[in-house]
């Protein structure tokens, strides 16, 4: 028992705000609603949030870079055209969806490449670059496609965002759980992880301690790039055809979900765990608004509202823990 | 112009984007003659009229290290509520819609800037929700719908003109009244950034918090002021924007900032802040407002065109943003 206290004491303060708040809407709804704990919605919650899950660790690792990344969806979108283009052009044959799989990769990377030189090597303000960025890409999409969605796509592709692996588990649930774990790695155990961190944290004393700057941003922006694109692989899939404005309200999701996640917005800090709560808290509070047939615009001005106070209230917590701190040492100098 | 080339800088920022107009013109008027006429002088005008009264705002914003992504969901707002409201309980008065839509922008100014402010959220992060919180708002109110009878006081200043021109075709062009608005506030604008204490207080925000918090500028009280005037600037803007459209629609603005924020960039105001004139502004809307109304006329399909404008907002926002660089790295004296 002593043994389980002490681990939650140690554990990370917001990881278990937020698994609180995901237990706390939990009960609510299920006394609420009984059908809100029934497989049906599980599996459907299951198959919803692989698709921004994904882009939100793009997001995450640009912002401990301490850039941002507001062209996921953009470039999400490009590769799934791309990646829809080839199957439709292929004839739907299961070779077709593998080169188109890995297709989507390259342009998810190229794109990604693109917004980390302009950010690396040109010193552009990330947030400049990739809001342009999205411009740029989305204009790609509408370009290839000329408006219209892409339909048609094989049964076989469309099972990747709607298929049950061993009838049970979501494919693209499976998918997530992979990205999740190989985030984790990168960020915990190579030295590219620690790089990105340090960079985060200061940009100037990490040049100094001797990490190219340019590699680190350039490798990160492409990794982001390749998540949107696996991200857009698994949307289009889901909805089993490719359009140039799918998803268009990821963009402000995946910012709030990595800021409740934890993810310092001025970088360097932030962790795999505290993001995927925070997907999941999120997931729980728009599945509840569902059940509630809650207008989905109220969805948006929850989302707004909930992005405000969260940082609100970590600034007042941050002003009373340093006044605290502050007396602390006074009382210890007296 | 005059100014510019007073001081002999042909390499300035506004000049760059002087040339890029001039060129233009002359590439579309090469292929479509009816390009050179005081009908497109007048259609360019009533196409960026709002756009610019959005890019001054923005660009007071910026100068002063900030940024606003907020502001197509506050106008898209005020001019909602203003003209659902007038409808509902008979008001038919002009002063009334404009200064009921620039009390509800400067409330939600004041929201942003008290973010801002008071509770040091990044500014990109605080716009951002404040836009998604008065979008949801708004079309909670609204369900989705659009008011196409727009009181009849409001409606007149439509057809109202400055002045007419006969046109070549034997039509008639006109200016519409709304020009006034963006000329005065270009002016107003430029007096308080050139000439009075609180513009030289923005620029030194804008340059380093820091610093200016040391020299004795409340910064506080000086991001209040700007988040508050550019919101009430904007519900302005916004009531104007359904009066010139003749109807209200809740989403019809939404996805305007990239091109705004483009404009302002283009325009030599630096990201960063501390850097911007409000000439350079006006030549970055005017760019953009020539290349996305007239790419039909140099044959460019209408698929293409969401990609020429992000190719010209990347490109223009790079060539900027290295110059400013260049600058920040140029050996001081």
């Amino acid at each position: 028992m002593e043994k389980i206290i002490s681990k939650i004491k140690a554990a990370d303060k917001n990881e278990l705000t937020l698994f609180s708040i995901a237990v706390a809407i939990t009960i609510i709804m299920a006394t609420i609603s009984p059908s809100f704990l029934q497989g049906t919605n599980i599996r459907s919650m299951a198959f919803q949030f692989p698709e921004y899950g994904i882009m939100c660790y793009g997001m995450m690792i640009c912002m401990i870079s301490g850039g941002i990344d507001l062209s996921l969806v953009g470039i999400a979108n490009l590769s799934g055209i791309v990646a829809a283009e080839i199957m439709l052009k292929m004839g739907s044959s299961n070779d077709s969806i593998f080169i188109a799989f890995i297709a989507a990769m390259i342009t998810g990377a190229i794109c990604g490449l693109f917004n980390g030189y302009l950010v690396g090597q040109l010193r552009i303000p990330a947030m400049l670059v990739t809001l342009s960025g999205g411009q740029l890409y989305t204009g790609l999409c509408v370009a290839i496609t000329k408006g219209p969605a892409l339909t048609g796509l094989s049964p076989a592709f469309q099972k990747i965002g709607n298929g049950l692996l061993f009838d049970f588990v979501p494919i693209s649930l499976v998918i997530f759980i992979a990205v999740a774990l190989i985030m984790d790695f990168i960020l915990r155990y190579t030295i590219y992880g620690k790089q990105l961190g340090f960079m985060g944290t200061n940009h100037t004393a990490s040049r100094y301690a001797g990490i190219n700057n340019l590699n680190v941003t350039l490798k990160t922006y492409m990794l982001s790039g390749i998540l949107a694109a696996v991200s857009g692989i698994v949307m289009i899939s889901h909805y089993g055809s490719a359009k140039s404005d799918y998803g268009t309200s990821y963009t402000l999701l995946t910012l709030l979900i990595v800021v409740l996640g934890g993810v310092n917005t001025l970088g360097g800090k932030g962790k795999i765990l505290g993001v995927s709560l925070s997907i999941i808290v999120l997931q729980l509070i728009s599945s509840a608004f569902n059940i509630l047939r809650f207008n989905s615009f109220v969805k948006t001005l929850v989302w707004g509202l909930l992005l405000i106070v969260i940082m609100v209230l970590r600034a007042i917590l941050q002003s009373h823990n340093l006044k605290f701190w502050r007396r602390k040492s006074e009382n210890k100098v007296s | 112009m005059k100014k510019i080339s007073a001081k002999e800088n042909f390499t300035s920022n506004e000049m760059i984007v002087v040339y890029i107009i001039i060129a233009l013109s002359f590439a579309i008027g090469s292929i479509n003659s009816s390009f050179f006429s005081v009908g497109t002088i007048f259609d360019t005008s009533r196409a960026m009229l709002i756009m610019l009264i959005f890019a001054l705002c923005e660009m007071v914003v910026i100068i002063s290290g900030g940024i606003d992504v907020s502001f197509p969901a506050i106008a898209s707002f005020s001019l909602y509520l203003t003209i659902s409201l007038m409808n509902k309980y008979h008001i038919n008065n002009v002063v009334f819609a404009f200064a009921f839509a620039g009390i509800i922008g400067l409330v939600w100014g004041l929201l942003n800037g008290l973010l801002i402010g008071k509770y040091k959220i990044p500014a990109l992060i605080a716009t951002l929700g404040t836009s998604s919180l008065v979008n949801g708002a708004i079309l909670v109110y609204s369900n989705g719908k659009e008011i196409s009878n727009i009181p009849s006081a409001v409606d007149v200043l439509s057809q109202k003109y400055l002045f007419s021109v006969a046109s070549s075709t034997g039509g008639k062009t006109s200016m519409t009244v709304f020009i006034i608005l963006p000329i005065v506030l270009c002016i107003l604008i430029h007096w308080v950034l050139r000439h009075t204490m609180l513009g030289r207080k923005i620029y030194a925000i804008g340059g380093d918090t820091n610093a200016a918090r040391i020299a004795g500028i409340n910064v506080k009280r000086t991001q209040y002021f700007i988040y508050a005037a550019t919101g009430f600037l904007i519900g302005i803007a916004g009531v104007s924007n359904s009066i010139l459209m003749r109807n209200a629609n809740p989403s019809n603005l939404m996805g305007s900032e990239m091109i705004v924020i483009a404009a302002v960039v283009i325009g030599g105001t630096r990201i960063t802040g501390g850097h911007g004139s409000v000439i350079g502004t006006i030549l970055g809307v005017l760019l953009l407002t020539i290349v996305s109304n007239n790419l039909i006329m140099i044959g460019i399909p209408s698929s293409l065109q969401t990609f020429t404008v992000g190719l010209i907002m990347v490109i223009g926002t790079s060539i900027t943003s290295l110059k400013a660089k260049k600058i920040a790295l140029s050996p001081k004296i």
